[in-house]
C-alpha cells in the first residue's frame, strides 16, 4: 500500500475530484452567505465574479493634457485595453519581478560559481552572504527606500537582494560539493584548462541546481514584491489587492489571487521544461 | 623545509637504475617523500616502471597508496623527491597520465560516447574552433566520434554509446572510464581500486580485459615495437594483483626504521616500498570459466601468503621487518625470471 504506484487515469481523476470539491465547497459557502446577506461581497458568487472580471479586463479611458501648436493645453482622452487594471498591474508587477529576479539570479549564479571554484572568493563572500540570507528582505525595505527611493528601483533592489544570498549559497553548494574533486582532477588529466574545467565540468554539473534554485526563488520573490506593492505601490497586483480589499471588492481580489496562482504554476512549468531540455541526464537520474 | 629523517643513500636496488629495472622506463619515482604537517606519510620511495608493465600496488589501509597515486597524477606534489613520466618531471596533471577511479568515474551530464570524446575535444578544439571555425569544428567532432566509438568497441560498449552514466551498470561505467582514459593514449594508466565495488563476475570480466591489453603489450614487444599501455593498479585484492599484474609492489608503514637509524625524535618516517617482486603472467583464457587447470594455484597461494605476511599488516607486528628484504624485483629480472614484457 505504501508508495504503491497509481495509474495515470486514477491520478487525473483524483486531481479533478479535488478541484471539483474545492469549487463545490466554495459555491455552497457563497450561496449560504448570499442567503444571509444578499448584498455581501466578501464571498462573491459567479455573477459577482463576472462583474469583477469585467472591471479588471475592460478598456479604460485615460485623459491627459496635451500641448497644442499655439502653446495652449487641451485634454485628450484615449480609451485602450492597455489602460485596463489588468494590463497596468500585470505589466508593473511582472516587469519588476523579471528585472529583480534576473539581476538577483544572475548575480547569485555568477557569485555561487565563483565561490564554488575559487576558495578565496568563498572565504571573502561567505560570511556576509550567510548574514544577509538571514535578514528578511521586506524588513530591509526601509534601506532600499532610503538608498534608491520609492519606485521601480526599490522593488528591483528588494527582489534582487532578497534572492541573491540564498541562490548564491545553493549554487555554491552545488558547484563545491556537487562536483567531486576526482572529476575535476580527471578533467585535468584529459587536458582541460581551468576555464574549461569551470565551464565543461563544474558549471554544467551545477546547471540543474542553478535552474532549480532559480525556480524556487520565484515564490519568495513574489512574496517580497506583493508585500512591498501592498505597502508602497501605486500600481501592481499587490497595490490592486490592497485597494480592492479596502472596498471589500473581493471578486477582484480573488481573481488576482487566481491569476497569481496560475502565473506561478506557468513559471514553475516553464522552469521544469527548461530543466528537462537542458539537463536530460538529471531528469533521468532523478 | 627539511625532512623528518633524511633519505638514506645510496638508493635501494629497486630505484631508477635503467640497466636493472628497465631500459625504457615510462615512470620513475625518485626519492619521493611526503608529509602532512608534522606527520610523515611516505618515505624515500624509489621505483622505475618499464613500458608495458602492469604494476599492482598493494598495502594496508592508510599506508599512503592514494597519496602516492596523487603524487604521480600531479594533483598533490610530494614534499620531497620527484616523479618523472617519460623522462619529464611531473608538475601537475597531464594527458600523459590517465586515471580511472573507483567512484565518480564518469561525468554524469555526458553520455558514454561524449565522456570518451571529452578528452579528444579538449585536446583538439580550442575556443576559436568552437566559435569561429564551425566547419573545422564539425570535422573534428566527426573524427572524435569515430575514434570514441572505436574505444567503446574496445570495451564492448558500442551499443551503450548514447546512454548516460546513470543508465549504466557499475561494470559498464568502469569500462567506459577505461575507454575514456585509453582513447587519450596516455603514457601510463593509473587505476585506483577500479573494480572494488563490482560483483565477482563483472570484476573477472574486467580483469580479463586488462589481460587482453597486456597481451597486446607482449605482442608489441615481441614484434620489436614499444608496448602501448603501461598501468599501475591500486588494489586491496591480492588475487586481483597476482592475476592482472606482472609485478607486485607493496607499500607499508610497518618496517624497521630504527634498525637503519632513521627514527627522529622517536618518530617513524612513514610508509615505503617493502615488497617488490615479479608476479606470474596469465592470458585471458587462463581466467576463463573451465580453465582452472591453467592456473598454478599452489604458486599463487604461496606468493599471496608471502604478500599478506609481509605487506598487509593492519597493526604493527611484533617484529618489524627490514625494508629491503622483499624488494627483489631487479634481482629476479637479472635471474631471467621475468615473463610477458619483462621476459629477457
Amino acid at each position: 500500500m505504501i508508495r504503491r504506484p497509481l495509474s495515470v487515469r486514477w491520478t487525473i481523476a483524483l486531481g479533478v475530484l479535488s478541484a471539483l470539491l474545492l469549487l463545490g465547497a466554495y459555491a455552497a459557502m457563497a450561496t449560504w452567505q448570499k442567503q444571509r446577506n444578499p448584498t455581501d461581497t466578501t464571498i462573491p458568487n459567479l455573477t459577482q465574479f463576472v462583474d469583477g472580471a469585467k472591471r479588471v479586463f475592460q478598456s479604460r479611458t485615460v485623459t491627459t493634457a496635451v500641448e497644442l501648436p499655439d502653446g495652449s493645453f487641451d485634454d485628450v482622452s484615449r480609451t485602450s485595453w492597455f489602460h485596463s487594471w489588468f494590463w497596468i498591474d500585470a505589466s508593473a508587477t511582472w516587469l519588476r519581478l523579471a528585472v529583480g529576479l534576473g539581476l538577483g539570479a544572475g548575480g547569485g549564479i555568477l557569485l555561487g560559481l565563483l565561490m564554488g571554484c575559487f576558495t578565496p572568493i568563498a572565504a571573502l563572500l561567505g560570511p556576509p552572504l550567510d548574514f544577509l540570507a538571514k535578514v528578511p528582505p521586506t524588513a530591509m525595505l526601509a534601506i532600499f527606500f532610503v538608498a534608491v527611493g520609492v519606485g521601480f528601483n526599490m522593488y528591483v533592489a528588494m527582489i534582487a537582494f532578497g534572492v541573491l544570498p540564498t541562490l548564491t549559497q545553493g549554487v555554491y553548494t552545488a558547484a563545491r560539493k556537487g562536483v567531486p574533486q576526482e572529476l575535476i582532477d580527471k578533467a585535468s588529466t584529459l587536458g582541460a584548462s581551468s576555464a574549461e574545467v569551470v565551464f565543461h565540468v563544474i558549471a554544467k554539473q551545477a546547471l540543474p541546481a542553478i535552474i532549480e534554485g532559480a525556480r524556487l526563488c520565484i515564490g519568495p520573490a513574489m512574496v517580497y514584491l506583493i508585500a512591498a506593492e501592498m505597502a508602497l505601490g501605486d500600481a501592481g497586483f499587490g497595490y490592486r489587492i490592497r485597494m480592492q480589499m479596502r472596498l471589500q471588492d473581493m471578486a477582484v481580489v480573488y481573481l488576482y489571487l487566481v491569476l497569481l496562482g496560475f502565473a506561478g504554476v506557468a513559471l514553475d512549468y516553464a522552469f521544469r521544461t527548461l530543466l528537462a531540455r537542458l539537463c536530460p541526464w538529471y531528469v533521468k537520474l532523478h | 623545509m627539511t625532512h623528518a629523517a633524511a633519505p638514506s643513500s645510496p638508493p635501494p636496488p629497486s630505484a631508477i637504475s635503467p640497466g636493472a629495472a628497465g631500459a625504457d622506463p615510462v615512470l620513475q619515482i625518485e626519492r619521493l617523500s611526503h608529509r602532512f604537517g608534522a606527520r610523515s606519510v611516505l618515505y624515500d620511495l624509489n621505483l622505475s616502471i618499464r613500458r608495458g608493465e602492469i604494476v599492482a600496488l598493494v598495502g594496508p589501509s592508510g599506508c599512503g597508496k592514494s597519496t602516492l597515486l596523487r603524487a604521480i597524477l600531479g594533483t598533490h606534489p610530494p614534499t620531497e623527491g620527484r616523479v618523472l613520466c617519460n623522462g619529464r618531471p611531473v608538475t601537475g596533471p597531464g594527458r600523459d597520465r590517465g586515471i580511472v577511479y573507483q567512484r565518480y568515474t564518469l561525468y554524469p551530464h555526458m553520455t558514454a560516447l561524449h565522456n570518451v570524446m571529452f578528452g579528444l575535444m579538449l585536446a583538439d578544439c580550442g575556443l576559436l574552433d568552437r566559435l569561429a571555425r564551425p566547419f573545422r569544428f564539425a570535422a573534428l567532432r566527426k573524427a572524435h566520434r569515430e575514434k570514441a566509438m572505436e574505444a567503446l568497441k574496445l570495451v564492448s560498449l558500442e551499443h551503450a554509446a548514447d546512454l548516460y552514466p546513470s543508465e549504466l551498470s557499475g561494470g559498464m561505467m568502469q569500462r567506459v572510464a577505461i575507454a575514456q582514459a585509453l582513447v587519450m593514449e596516455p603514457e601510463i594508466l593509473l587505476l585506483d581500486e577500479p573494480f572494488a565495488s563490482l560483483d565477482e563476475a563483472t570484476r573477472e570480466g574486467l580483469q580479463q580485459f586488462l589481460l587482453r591489453l597486456y597481451q597486446q603489450n607482449v605482442a608489441d614487444k615481441q614484434a620489436g615495437r614499444s608496448p602501448r599501455r603501461s598501468m599501475i593498479i591500486v588494489t586491496h585484492e591480492l588475487n586481483e594483483a597476482l592475476f592482472v599484474a606482472d609485478r607486485v609492489v607493496g607499500l607499508s608503514q610497518y618496517w624497521d626504521a630504527a634498525a637503519e637509524g632513521l627514527l627522529q625524535n622517536g618518530r617513524h618516517p612513514g610508509a615505503t616500498f617493502i615488497y617488490d617482486k615479479i608476479a606470474p603472467v596469465f592470458a585471458p583464457a587462463d581466467l576463463a570459466a573451465g580453465a582452472a587447470a591453467n592456473i598454478p594455484y599452489h604458486l599463487l597461494a604461496a606468493q599471496r601468503e608471502d604478500i599478506r605476511r609481509v605487506v598487509m599488516d593492519v597493526a604493527p607486528p611484533a617484529t618489524l621487518r627490514p625494508r629491503r628484504a622483499h624488494v627483489q624485483f631487479d634481482e629476479q629480472l637479472r635471474q631471467g625470471l621475468g615473463q610477458g614484457v619483462l621476459a629477457p
